[in-house]
């Protein structure tokens, strides 16, 4: 008996500091991110305060009919999922050539400075962006349509009012918010291949593109993998200072601007709704949770080292 | 180990549920200790949230213990004095409504219905008859005796309005040098009609001078829905959707936006837009015509103001001389009253106290100004039985406390004390036209949205999508209108209508019996 009741708490008592140390984080995930879970079901409550929010009556899926209300639902659907799309696959793309130019700078100070200056613009807020935008964008005194297009002869163009532009606009504005920021895990990976595979590409004769194409995407691959996969998770969600604030919330131009979290918060302001809004959030949450599912299933069978789990 | 671990993570949930449960449990505690202290029977302590249009100051327990002063005194309440700002008042109202957070005492900023049908707000009829005698009766000494069916709903009532100039006709609000300067007499403007002609004249004269502009901005609001309502009689029947109106006394619920009505302002408003009178990027531009005209570049807005002295506050609030034109009537419907309403919530557990509460609201002068105007001598100096001033070198922004410009929510404004320089007689006018001003025929009647809630929420986005462009005439209303309907169609717009003429048919024939 005491043999037995020794035996496992060996390595628990191994493992006990570790716990502890893992404690605090664990409190936290617990508290912000799974006692939060028990919400979902207001998703399916029709929620009367006098009655409190456990007394409130089910109502089944009766709040998720509003997001697929009107004609709405497919704009919004399509444009967050071809938003995402966009933003993953031309992100990785430009980040990548990023890390790789950096990583090709000789001169470290250089590429420190560079570096440095290409994370800027991610810490440069929604707001101010919208202010930045709209200073180059508006249709008085903007510098586009004041100092290019008028000087030029060519007609002025009322930005905020003409939804066609937008999705150009939104995908230059996001990647050049985000692409600096993005570049650096890739640089780290860049840093970390071994420099004596290059000397000998460089021995066998191979050139700067070619050692490119055939040592440095491929050792890149796992975190390519890796980092597409963490946002396919968010592909549902949306940044709302970028799809809100920057096209300052004109109404024109939903038809390519409106995604389903600024839907969800025009509905919202307006009825003071959780549980429409707790049906909006689990949504949201399902199908991503649903896609990243796939996707690491397809990674898995394809090549199932660079699998996520 | 194994313990000392285990009591650490003990720990740590302790001090995180001590730090949860303080937000909580504080005003009970205190409550407790003021009931100790005091040597009166049981001095009930209630929550009161205001919303303030003036700077709200860093420490407000000097007024509040003013407030106090006069509550413990004369009806054994002690008041939580809470200060919000107008945008997120409404927010901090919710979420503690939502967290359970103690709130007694709140107004509803155009949201009664939203929070009857979700049982937020306690009904008040049985509590009214003993401890708001002296409330009802100024209010029907002021408005007449059918003022509380605006906020009752099944027989409840929810909410008591403010007593205030409710009657908001439309005026044209401008800069009266620019108008002499364009060589036109004020008295020639007399219906919006007459306006292009003065925009025409000012541009003419001021080719810098933007002459018309949005009173609101992002979304855009130009002012010409509450004109269109005023001038043809439009009952929005108490939401805000537009969807489900009444035009003139037919009882017939319509689509605002395939009426007649509708249309003609808005072409009239692509007419002034494309005669060059209002800005390229009205729809969405980020700076409002009062922004405009104290700058000097604007010269006029429509707004909707009560009384005639409008003009002489807007003056000193921008800086240049402002007059106002009356061009359009008002309409008084369900949710001009009920839009700004005294409530109790449901969740309250001193909902006596809370009438008491009220009651002292509406008829206590030394109550309603120490709320608006602070404490005498130090926030502002009395001139005369109704006038005071701020105190020597000092103005609205610069003086420790004032709230005056929620003079419009705050009790009876027959009690309240104007600044130095207002004509009195305006009070005593506006009391006039809320008695006087044409009511709907469907004034009283409450659209319970509870059938509709999902149609109202996607209609009000398909609202917000289209609205602004057309109301500041920015696009073609011949294509844009269409296109419109049938969104507001997609949305289930049909839905609400229906379900608007069943409940308005049912309460006409309520009212017929």
């Amino acid at each position: 008996m005491t043999a037995r009741r020794k035996s496992p708490s060996k390595p628990l008592k191994k493992t006990l500091p570790l716990l502890i140390l893992a404690g605090p984080g664990l409190l936290y995930f617990l508290i912000n991110s799974y006692f939060p879970m028990f919400g979902v079901f207001i998703a399916f409550k029709d929620v009367n305060y006098a009655k409190g929010i456990f007394g409130s009556d089910w109502i089944g899926f009766k709040n998720f009919t509003f997001l697929f209300q009107t004609s709405d639902a497919w704009i919004m659907t399509r444009n967050t999922l071809l938003y995402n799309l966009a933003f993953i696959a031309l992100g990785t793309i430009v980040s990548i050539i990023i890390a790789i130019l950096m990583s090709e700078l000789l001169n470290k100070l250089y590429s420190k400075l560079f570096m440095t200056g290409l994370i800027l613009p991610n810490l440069i807020s929604m707001i101010v962006l919208s202010l930045l935008v709209f200073a180059f964008l508006n249709a008085d005194s903007g510098f586009v349509n004041h100092s290019i297009l008028r000087p030029l002869g060519l007609p002025e163009i009322n930005w905020y009012s003409e939804a066609k532009y937008w999705p150009y606009l939104l995908v230059l504005i996001q990647i050049w918010k985000t692409a600096g920021y993005g570049s650096i895990v890739y640089f780290a990976s860049i840093a970390g291949i071994d420099k004596s595979i290059y000397e000998s590409a460089k021995i066998d004769g191979a050139g700067k593109l070619k050692q490119i194409r055939m040592i440095t995407l491929p050792l890149l691959k796992p975190t390519i993998i890796v980092l597409v996969l963490m946002s396919m998770g968010r592909i549902f969600n949306s940044d709302f200072g970028l799809f809100y604030q920057v096209p300052m919330n004109s109404g024109a131009l939903y038809s390519t601007t409106q995604t389903i979290d600024t839907y969800v918060y025009r509905a919202l302001m307006q009825l003071n709704d959780i549980g429409m809004s707790a049906a909006a959030g689990l949504y949201q949450s399902l199908v991503g949770f649903a896609l990243v599912l796939t996707v690491n299933a397809i990674v898995k069978k394809v090549n199932p080292e660079n699998a996520l789990f | 180990m194994k313990k000392k671990g285990l009591g650490s993570l003990l720990l740590s949930m302790v001090i995180c549920g001590s730090l949860l449960s303080a937000c909580g449990g504080n005003s009970n505690t205190s409550s407790k200790n003021s009931g100790d202290t005091e040597a009166k029977a049981k001095v009930a302590e209630i929550v009161f949230a205001l919303p303030s249009f003036n700077r709200i100051p860093d420490d407000l327990s000097k007024v509040t213990n003013a407030i106090n002063a006069i509550t413990t005194e004369k009806i054994g309440v002690k008041v939580d004095f809470r200060l919000f700002g107008p945008a997120d008042y409404a927010q901090k109202v919710n979420l503690a409504l939502q967290s359970g957070e103690k709130m007694d005492v709140f107004t509803t900023l155009g949201q009664f219905s939203n929070y009857v049908s979700k049982s937020q707000v306690a009904p008040l009829e049985e509590l009214l008859p003993e401890h708001g005698k002296e409330l009802t009766a100024i209010l029907d000494k002021d408005f007449g005796p059918d003022i509380l069916k605006t906020t009752t709903m099944d027989g409840h009532i929810y909410g008591i309005p403010v007593n205030k100039g409710m009657a908001l006709p439309t005026n044209i609000i401008y800069n009266a040098d620019m108008l002499a300067e364009a060589g036109v007499a004020a008295d020639s403007i007399q219906s919006a009609e007459d306006l292009p002609a003065v925009f025409g004249a000012v541009k003419q004269k001021l080719p810098d001078v933007v002459p018309f502009g949005p009173i609101n901005v992002n979304p855009t609001d130009t002012g010409l829905v509450n004109w269109m309502k005023g001038a043809s009689k439009v009952d929005y029947l108490t939401d805000t959707t537009g969807v489900g109106v009444v035009i003139g006394d037919n009882g017939k619920v319509v689509n605002f936006y395939e009426s007649d009505v509708f249309k003609n302002g808005i072409q009239m408003m692509r007419d002034w837009f494309e005669a060059g009178y209002l800005q390229k990027d009205t729809a969405t531009t980020t700076i409002t015509a009062m922004e405009m005209v104290s700058s000097g570049r604007g010269f006029s807005f429509l707004g909707g103001y009560s009384g005639m002295e409008v003009g002489k506050q807007l003056s000193a609030q921008v800086g240049k001389n402002i007059e106002t034109k009356r061009i359009a009537p008002f309409y008084f419907d369900t949710s001009a009253v009920n839009s700004v309403t005294w409530m109790v919530s449901s969740t309250s557990k001193e909902t006596e106290a809370a009438v008491k509460f009220l009651n002292l609201l509406y008829t206590d002068k030394e109550l309603i100004n120490t709320i608006l105007f602070g404490i005498e001598g130090e926030d502002y100096l009395k001139v005369d039985e109704h006038h005071v001033k701020f105190p020597e070198g000092m103005d609205a922004n610069t003086v420790p406390y004032t709230a005056m410009l929620s003079s419009g929510i705050v009790g009876s404004e027959s009690l309240q004390y104007q600044l130095e320089g207002i004509d009195w007689s305006d009070v005593e006018l506006k009391l006039k036209e809320n008695k006087d001003t044409a009511r709907s025929p469907y004034f009283g009647f409450i659209f319970d949205q509870g059938q509709v809630k999902t149609q109202i929420s996607a209609v009000n986005n398909v609202v917000s999508q289209f609205l602004p462009a057309l109301v500041s005439g920015s696009v073609d209303p011949e294509t844009i209108i269409p296109k419109f309907i049938s969104a507001l169609k997609d949305a289930g717009a049909q839905a609400i209508i229906d379900s608007k003429q069943q409940q308005l048919d049912a309460w006409l024939a309520a009212q017929q019996q």
